[in-house]
């Protein structure tokens, strides 16, 4: 955890301990600091906007009434990464497993502002990640797109360190074996690398 | 788990290293290390440009458009939601199947309760006796009696009645009556002496005598 890792988990135990006592004002800034990256994470278990938002929902609820019994054994981003996972495994157990959404939907929900190289990219990303399984998206998005470390994973998706271990790594593998090709690059087998 | 490719020890500490130094989360000593192994190996550097290309990606915001404002807005309002609205929405899935195990458990209840009302009005004591049972007891004192045919009532109540007996069941099918004593003050040795020189009594035996 770097210092900017510590000042932010500061400021996050700071507004739960104002949430507690009943502070909306600390949740709309929580809510707000967090909806960007729990949209991203929750994208890699549902495309559909209405799910996201209500399992955003859902976990802000929950720390609203959890806030004063936050004890601080892991860091406020573990725990609400946590509970947003939870809430998103019942999301996806009500609403049913809908990761992908089909091309036309694709474009049209694509941010205007999404530069060629970024659509390419998103596309690139999301082929690959069609071939993992709903864990192994989670485990890649929670360690590379979010940061977390193997110990904070196991705590998000309470499951030991091994189990996150040999996710990340299946994932690494599968992802390896097909990125290159859907990039246009030439397939470079595996046992040539690395 | 095995590593997938035919690599040397660098190469598969390399791989191991890759996420944790994209993330910043590895010493500056793993950073610098994993730089010098990429400088020599162009197939860990392939791997690490990919890698880095997939943390790109994973960084892009969501291309899933949600309105933070509308969000927020919806979940204040659902905390201003009395209790008795919120749960409703929340836990309709549970809810049936609390219900329907409710129901289940009434019913098994209310089956239970009926069977055991049939079996009480059936009648608690059994019309047949195992021959493990004790027989009921006789009254204390009881004697056996059985009084000549050609007796009659009179002489037969004047006789209990001056020995101080009364009868307590019969007569059986061979005409034998159960008698006891009225009172504790009574003597039952004493009645059935008695009996047993009365003219018209063929018999008398006290019961607890009878094997």
């Amino acid at each position: 955890m770097n210092d900017d890792d510590i000042d932010s988990d500061a400021t996050d135990r700071m507004l739960l301990q104002r949430m507690s006592a009943g502070d909306r004002g600390a949740l709309g800034i929580l809510y707000r600091s967090y909806h960007g990256r729990l949209c991203r994470f929750l994208t890699r278990l549902t495309r559909r906007a209405d799910v996201i938002e209500e399992v955003i929902n859902d976990c802000f609820w929950i720390a609203w009434q959890k806030a004063g019994s936050f004890h601080g054994d892991s860091r406020v981003s573990t725990w609400l990464m946590g509970i947003a996972y939870r809430c998103g495994l019942k999301a996806l157990r009500q609403h049913g497993d809908e990761p992908v959404e089909d091309d036309a939907r694709h474009e049209e929900r694509s941010p205007a502002h999404d530069l060629d190289e970024d659509r390419e990219l998103r596309d690139w990303l999301s082929k690959g990640l069609d071939r993992l399984s709903a864990d192994q998206r989670v485990v890649i998005e929670l360690v590379y797109g979010v940061g977390h470390t193997l110990d904070d994973v196991a705590v998000i998706m309470q499951c030991p360190v091994g189990t996150v271990k040999a996710r990340l790594f299946h994932a690494r593998v599968k992802l390896r074996n097909v990125l290159p090709s859907l990039a246009g690059d030439s397939p470079k087998r595996t046992e040539n690398a690395p | 788990m095995t590593f997938p490719l035919d690599s040397g020890k660098d190469c598969v500490r390399a791989w191991e290293m890759m996420p944790w130094v994209l993330q910043d989360s590895a010493t500056q000593e793993q950073g610098a290390w994993l730089e010098n192994h990429l400088a020599q190996c162009a197939a860990c550097r392939a791997e690490f440009a990919q890698q880095s290309r997939l943390r790109l990606a994973l960084s892009l915001p969501a291309d899933v458009p949600i309105d933070v404002d509308v969000g927020l807005g919806r979940l204040l309002a659902r905390l201003d939601m009395p209790d008795s609205q919120e749960a409703p929405t929340r836990q309709r899935a549970g809810n049936w199947v609390s219900r329907a195990l409710v129901a289940a458990v009434l019913v098994q209840a209310l089956g239970i309760g009926v069977l055991g009302v049939k079996l009480w009005s059936v009648g608690g004591e059994p019309s047949y006796r195992t021959l493990s049972q004790e027989t009921p007891s006789a009254a204390p004192g009881a004697i056996r009696v059985v009084p000549d045919a050609g007796m009659t009532l009179a002489d037969w109540n004047a006789l209990l009645h001056a020995l101080r007996l009364q009868v307590v069941s019969g007569p059986n099918d061979v005409g034998a009556y159960t008698v006891a004593p009225v009172s504790s003050a009574s003597t039952a040795q004493h009645a059935l002496q008695q009996l047993r020189t009365t003219r018209g009594i063929l018999l008398a035996e006290p019961v607890a005598a009878t094997p």
